[in-house]
């Protein structure tokens, strides 16, 4: 046998210039928090201090709404095709600096940066020029005259795919004549800062764009605020939750993305290695911090042993570590609290009965890891198969027939995607049609594009990012 | 001779019936008293039961189908015409205003049966994504909606609360306050339409009665609200729907396609191509 040596390729950190402490962007300037607190980023792989950004308060969000209703009042008067303009030069800057902004999102958030260069700049990328062609196109949108741009925008997003749920959020808000304030998530706020900066390039009118950071207390003031006409959250089922009750009796429009606990459903008849494929990428895409992540592996009995013992060989060799090594299939995870919770439902699984496999691989002395997991044995009442544990931890149910395959998929409170994995094209249509989910990958999994609407049924949420239908989610219906 | 006074009943799963609670409130008419069912939170329970088989049937049923039973539908009330107009003028309309309303609720039925089997070519589309993959978003009808009715009444007003979410498929549990006379005679041409038993359930009572069961009740999926409520009323259901993440839309939209858009749910399918 041959001794293999493993040699990393690290990606160079040294194009982006990481400042010591960061402003808030409000009305077209970089100002310092009326709070005059900060609060601290660190790099999950490393544990390093990273940086400093503002911990805003009422002050803060008073200033940063103002600002964005002075700026709808130019960016309502520019032309459709002016808007349309300000979006496709963001979205060439992007293109421009897209290695300094994958680099700084693999350090803030710890995905790997094969991730961040590949998938998740291009894809930001693509968002603003898609909705930039929209911009002057809206009135050949849908087939009906009523729907007007909501006006201020609050838009709060999570921390597993911090710069593309910015462009998922702003590029459609901004298309559709609306401004925003939006709040990127507490543990990744660095290239949403560093996205300011692109909106300065651009020229963009002061107040459009506000970006102001904090923690979950500085989103409740963006959803609470009275000059807020429409929130925007991506996030947890819980506070998605907690969201809608804020708003009860509000005129305040609302569209929430939230928690998934997808069912990839593998067909006996599947094409299995690819199928094994399809199910690694579902799980341990992004460390399996995806709310569309495939984490119920839904195998037909006839083929359970043949497909665990593959899929186990192919989870051995998963590299996990160094998000900047070019190599690295699985990074950190993105917060001690999160290391917590994963770490706390895998021991609540084995408590339960569940059998466990993880892969054996060297973890790095510091930073938040978690090596990558398989439950077998598992009954669908364990906590494993029903709650969201949004780590790289894949847990595995049998059925018999299709009718039980559906059924048990659609036997959650949730409703974001699923997955079918079958040669045959009729049992894709018929499983298809039967799902309960906003998104249904057919013999294949995680794919995104941003003319492909996102997002969930039941209590996975409601309104769609992306797409023809992702306009509906910054227009208002008016009689 | 002595009239004879009809008695109106709750229209649940495809019978008339009597509110289990035995409780009633009374509408006069034209010196006529009505003992009208006031519907109890073991009514709801029971028509969303019903409501949710029923959305099996309907949403299952072809577009073709669904479009000739609304068509059907049509065909009644054509035929009851002057009943209606009766029964509006009874509530003092004019003549010309009772007959204005049923022909326009005639048009809206009509227009409704005809988009039965277009709305999916008009909301849903491929998606040009830029890899090698077939990708379609269409949509499902979103499951048991429960609609409460204006306070006005007018047939036509009834009808476009419960025609945008019926006509995509979806079962609808249709509550009317103070125009309840004329719905439970609507129920009627329901019956005599060829709906599926469930697919429209139609209620009358107090409101207030069941808010909280209505915004509550986690199998109904999406609550419409057609008639203004007080700013606490409106609150507390959209804090009930909270919990379960419900759909709630407080007079929403009417107008052509935006009508029927609360209503669906959309589905986007990937699949790649290749040889």
């Amino acid at each position: 046998m041959i001794d293999w040596q493993y040699s990393e390729s690290i990606e160079s950190p040294d194009i982006v210039s990481i400042k010591k402490k960061y402003t808030n962007y409000i009305g077209g300037k970089f100002v310092e928090p009326k709070s005059k607190k900060y609060i601290n980023t660190i790099s999950p792989s490393t544990e390093e201090l990273l940086s400093k950004v503002p911990l805003s308060n009422e002050k803060d969000i008073n200033s940063a709404v103002k600002s964005a209703k002075e700026g709808l009042e130019v960016w309502s008067k520019l032309t459709p095709n002016q808007r349309s303009r300000y979006l496709f030069k963001i979205a060439r800057l992007i293109q421009e600096r897209s290695r300094e902004f994958a680099v700084l999102e693999s350090l803030d958030g710890g995905k790997p940066i094969k991730e961040s260069r590949d998938f998740d700049l291009p894809q930001v990328a693509a968002n603003f020029f898609y909705f930039a062609g929209w911009a002057d196109k809206l009135d050949l949108s849908w087939a009906t005259k009523s729907l007007k741009p909501y006006g201020v925008v609050g838009q709060i997003i999570p921390w597993n795919f911090p710069l593309l749920m910015l462009a998922w959020k702003i590029a459609p808000a901004l298309a559709t004549g609306n401004t925003v304030v939006l709040k990127p998530a507490e543990t990744t706020p660095l290239t949403a800062l560093l996205f300011a900066e692109i909106c300065e390039q651009a020229g963009l009118p002061p107040g459009v764009v506000n970006i102001v950071t904090g923690d979950g207390s500085t989103g409740s003031l963006i959803v609470n605020h009275k000059d807020i006409n429409k929130i925007a959250f991506t996030g947890s089922t819980q506070v998605g939750k907690l969201i809608q009750k804020s708003l009860a009796g509000r005129d305040v429009g609302l569209t929430l993305e939230l928690g998934g606990k997808a069912a990839n459903i593998v067909y006996e008849d599947a094409a299995i290695d690819q199928a094994v494929e399809g199910v690694v990428n579902g799980i341990f895409f992004n460390q399996g911090h995806v709310c569309c992540a495939g984490s119920r592996l839904l195998l037909q009995e006839s083929i359970h042993d043949e497909f665990v013992k593959k899929l186990e060989k192919r989870m051995q060799s998963l590299r996990v570590g160094n998000p900047l090594d070019k190599n690295t299939d699985i990074g950190a995870i993105n917060s001690k609290e999160q290391l917590d919770k994963i770490t706390g439902l895998v021991n609540e699984g084995v408590e339960d009965g569940g059998e466990l496999f993880q892969t054996e691989c060297e973890l790095p002395g510091n930073g938040f890891w978690f090596r990558p997991t398989l439950f077998t044995n598992v009954q669908p009442s364990y906590s494993i198969a029903r709650e969201e544990i949004f780590g790289p931890v894949l847990t595995t149910l049998t059925f018999r027939t299709p009718e039980e395959a559906v059924e048990i998929a659609n036997n959650t409170e949730y409703g974001l995607s699923a997955g079918v994995w079958t040669e045959k094209g009729s049992k894709i249509l018929w499983t298809a049609d039967r799902l309960e989910a906003g998104v249904v990958w057919a013999n294949t999994f995680n794919k995104f594009d941003p003319s492909s609407p996102f997002g969930g049924y039941k209590e996975s949420g409601f309104g769609r990012e992306g797409g023809r239908h992702g306009l509906l989610s910054y227009l208002k219906a008016s009689s | 001779m002595i009239d004879i006074k009809k008695t109106y009943k709750n229209y649940v799963d495809g019978k008339y019936v009597r509110s289990e609670s035995g409780k009633t409130y009374t509408k006069e008419l034209k010196n006529e008293f009505y003992e009208l069912p006031l519907t109890s939170k073991k009514d709801i329970r029971d028509a969303v039961t019903s409501s949710k088989n029923g959305y099996k049937k309907w949403s299952s049923a072809t577009p073709y189908l669904r479009m000739q039973i609304l068509y059907r539908l049509s065909e009644m009330i054509e035929g009851n015409k002057e009943s209606y107009v009766e029964l509006l003028m009874d509530h003092g309309l004019t003549k010309q205003k009772a007959t204005k309303d049923i022909d326009e609720s005639i048009q809206n039925i009509v227009w409704f049966a005809g988009l039965a089997d277009k709305w999916e070519q008009l909301a849903g589309n491929l998606n040009p994504v830029s890899e090698e993959y077939f990708n379609i978003s269409h949509q499902n009808p979103i499951g048991v909606v429960f609609s409460l009715s204006s306070s006005n009444v007018s047939l036509n007003e009834l009808l476009m609360s419960i025609l945008p979410s019926l006509t995509v498929g979806c079962s609808v549990i249709s509550y009317s306050e103070e125009n309840s006379v004329l719905a439970l005679k609507f129920a009627e041409d329901i019956n005599n339409s060829d709906f599926p038993s469930g697919s429209l359930n139609i209620l009358s009572g107090k409101f207030e009665n069941i808010l909280n069961d209505v915004s509550k009740h986690v199998e109904i999926n999406l609550v419409a609200l057609h008639k203004e409520l007080d700013k606490e009323g409106l609150k507390t259901i959209e804090q009930n729907a909270s919990e379960s993440v419900k759909r709630v839309f407080s007079q929403p939209s009417i107008e052509g396609l935006s009508s029927i858009l609360p209503y669906l749910e959309t589905k986007t399918v990937w699949h790649p191509k290749g040889t």
